[in-house]
């Protein structure tokens, strides 16, 4: 995963860094991160709290601007871009998979599938949005409403909603938080077939062990800066390593 | 509970702020016209008839309105609350507590407003008593009389309907299992409770029935105001009517109203779905809207009629033309202010849905748009249906005055009116989603 071509990253951060406040109270959340995320492959990010999770996840979407450091989307530096051109980029290139699902709640399953397009100011492709919902398993509900779905089926049209611009990475946080476990198993297949059949990116910041083992490559992060990868995890591998980042970052 | 009730209420600046104007406003409205009313005892003849006449038919219009929006801006905001009920709930409250929490913190800010609307009513009653008088309404011999007994009577009453109104509401948030509270209640519709229904069949009833009356038998009467006094009124009472069917008006018209704004662009698609199917959130803006429009073309076209139809030099018709215009002039503006602080209400409970917006990709403009074209499908419905309930009053009334079912002049008022009202609307929108949209968007 080391220095790739610029044509098979997707997503890729260079020396990362964002600060709150300043003087004595500077709070430093990442503290300089490399990372590149290979075009189809699927990568969770985790650590403990405060260990810069979130705030690498909003830098990356350009939600947030970082202090230094660069972020390129699919090879183009995107850091210094204005928030209209922000805007269109994660309209366009990027697509999200929030804790709280964030749907919109009056429109159906296939209108909310349907609305990164129309935002865009294209026709939608009902196509493609019932292809979608059929592969995300709700083909007989694209007409209902959020508020008659269960929590993982709001998640499973949020995903049929980030894949619907084949955008160049999906940035999931906490997909599974809000979740029981067997639902969140059926959410975490979703986003490993979407890399596995359909060559999707994912990055996926979690606190789970077990989501983490669905992941092809689990990056590390303490204190703002990555502490570790682990290549083909197992849940039991990746919890045993959680317990002791202490250790890793004495070590380095 | 007392110390949570304040501690949660300076959580919730923007609400409380709703509540204390809608009582403030319609406490001085209806104290005003009050004083009048008690100056009355102390008058002779037929100035003692005018006063009572001015404070307790025409004020008696005017409470009408006003309760209705004190009550319905206490149940919206009520009803915004449910989320944080179910919260309460869950962690140990009881039905009753999570009741008596929001009750008493509605208490604590109506109090204030009311009392506040006392004081100032006893100022502004003087007023309106000395316009009335120098206007030659009453003689000079007749002087302001009121104590503090009309105003306080007025802030009683404010008190009591938002009292009833935030129990009413809740107690509907309170219903249920706590867990089914905390859920999203997105699936919502609005549904009506069978007594809405029935108040608003009472009054759209009355009011036709009234205008029925007016081309039946007032029109008849040799005193020219009888038509007056039995259809002035009809376009005020429908007009209310229908405010209290908003939520299902609104549901039912979104569809049609929404290809005025077209449903092509992502602002409108979002816009008219939005509104057909939470009907219940911006239900809140429509009844103003509708009871504006309705009031204001009723009985300014009515005072039109009356100036052009009788022969000059009555001595009644400049009184009642004043009267009516104050009327006119004053319910303007305290519904003005009822769409504004609907619209600010219902757009700070949707800050974590424009934000959802934001994060999937809308421009602040596009989040704008849409705001605004649902107040553009708003505002349409409530001219339309409010011009439909002024008719009420001006048709009855034209044929009374023997100028057929359209009245002979003054149909410039109608475009005149439902252009303010659209401006007021569009405008209150545009505001209040402005200082939101523009904010940084936050993950999550």
């Amino acid at each position: 995963m080391t220095t790739p071509t610029h044509g098979a990253s997707a997503l890729a951060v260079h020396g990362l860094t964002r600060t709150y406040g300043s003087g004595d109270t500077t709070i430093t959340a990442l503290a300089g991160i490399d990372l590149d995320f290979r075009r189809g492959s699927f990568t969770a990010v985790m650590g403990p709290s405060g260990s810069g999770k979130s705030t690498f996840l909003s830098c990356a979407a350009g939600l947030d601007r970082p202090t230094a450091g660069r972020v390129l989307v699919g090879g183009e530096d995107v850091t210094d871009w204005d928030e209209d051109r922000r805007t269109r980029l994660r309209r366009e290139r990027i697509g999200f998979v929030f804790q709280g699902f964030h749907l919109l709640p009056y429109l159906s399953a296939a209108q909310n599938v349907a609305l990164p397009a129309r935002l865009a100011g294209h026709r939608p492709d009902r196509a493609k949005v019932r292809h979608l919902l059929e592969r995300v398993g709700l083909g007989d509900r694209t007409h209902h409403l959020p508020g008659s779905m269960s929590g993982g089926q709001q998640q499973r049209v949020a995903i049929a909603r980030a894949l619907v611009t084949e955008p160049e990475v999906v940035l999931a946080d906490e997909p599974t938080g809000a979740l029981d476990s067997a639902t969140a198993r059926q959410i975490l297949g979703l986003l490993r077939s979407s890399v596995t059949e359909m060559g999707q990116t994912v990055v996926m910041v979690t606190h789970d062990p077990v989501a983490a083992s669905y992941a092809d490559e689990v990056v590390f992060l303490v204190d703002g800066r990555v502490a570790g990868r682990m290549t083909h995890p197992t849940a039991d591998a990746v919890a045993g390593q959680m317990a002791h980042l202490d250790d890793l970052v004495v070590a380095r | 509970m007392n110390a949570l009730a304040l501690r949660s209420l300076r959580h919730r600046p923007l609400a409380a702020t709703a509540t204390f104007l809608a009582v403030l406003l319609g406490t001085v409205l209806i104290g005003s016209f009050a004083t009048l009313a008690e100056s009355s005892s102390a008058a002779r003849g037929t100035d003692a008839d005018t006063l009572v006449i001015l404070g307790a038919v025409v004020g008696g219009w005017g409470s009408m309105i006003v309760l209705f929006s004190v009550a319905s801006t206490v149940g919206v905001t009520t009803h915004q609350r449910s989320g944080e009920i179910g919260l309460l709930r869950t962690v140990g409250a009881t039905p009753r507590q999570a009741r008596r929490l929001v009750v008493r913190e509605t208490a604590a800010v109506t109090t204030v407003a009311a009392v506040l609307g006392a004081l100032v009513a006893s100022l502004t009653g003087h007023a309106l008593f000395d316009m009335v008088r120098s206007g030659g309404l009453v003689s000079d011999a007749t002087v302001y009389d009121a104590g503090p007994a009309s105003v306080g009577a007025a802030a009683l009453l404010v008190l009591l309907v938002a009292a009833l109104a935030t129990w009413v509401a809740a107690r509907r948030a309170t219903r249920g299992p706590a867990g089914v509270l905390l859920r999203e209640a997105a699936a919502e519709q609005g549904r009506m409770r069978w007594w809405r229904v029935l108040a608003a069949v009472v009054l759209i009833g009355y009011g036709i029935a009234m205008a029925v009356i007016t081309v039946a038998v007032t029109a008849h009467d040799d005193d020219p105001y009888a038509a007056m006094s039995t259809s002035g009124s009809s376009s005020i009472l429908v007009g209310v009517g229908l405010a209290v069917l908003a939520p299902v008006l609104l549901r039912l018209l979104a569809a049609p109203a929404g290809l005025l704004v077209g449903r092509t662009g992502a602002s409108g698609h979002l816009a008219s779905y939005n509104t057909a199917r939470r009907a219940h959130l911006l239900a809140g803006v429509l009844a103003p809207v509708l009871v504006l429009t309705s009031a204001a073309v009723g009985t300014l076209l009515l005072v039109d009629i009356d100036a052009r139809t009788l022969p000059a030099g009555n001595p009644d018709s400049d009184t009642i033309t004043l009267l009516n215009n104050v009327v006119v002039g004053m319910l303007s503006l305290f519904a003005a202010i009822m769409v504004v602080n609907a619209f600010v209400a219902a757009i700070a409970h949707r800050r974590d849905e424009l934000q959802r917006l934001r994060l999937i990709g809308a421009t602040p403009r596009q989040v704008e748009r849409s705001v605004v074209a649902e107040a553009a499908i708003v505002a349409a419905i409530g001219v339309v249906l409010g011009t439909l309930a002024a008719l009420t009053t001006v048709v009855p009334f034209a044929i009374a005055r023997h100028e057929g079912a359209v009245p002979d002049g003054g149909l410039w008022l109608v475009p005149a009116v439902v252009a303010g009202v659209v401006a007021l609307t569009l405008g209150a929108a545009r505001t209040s989603v402005r200082a939101q949209s523009r904010a940084r968007v936050v993950g999550r």
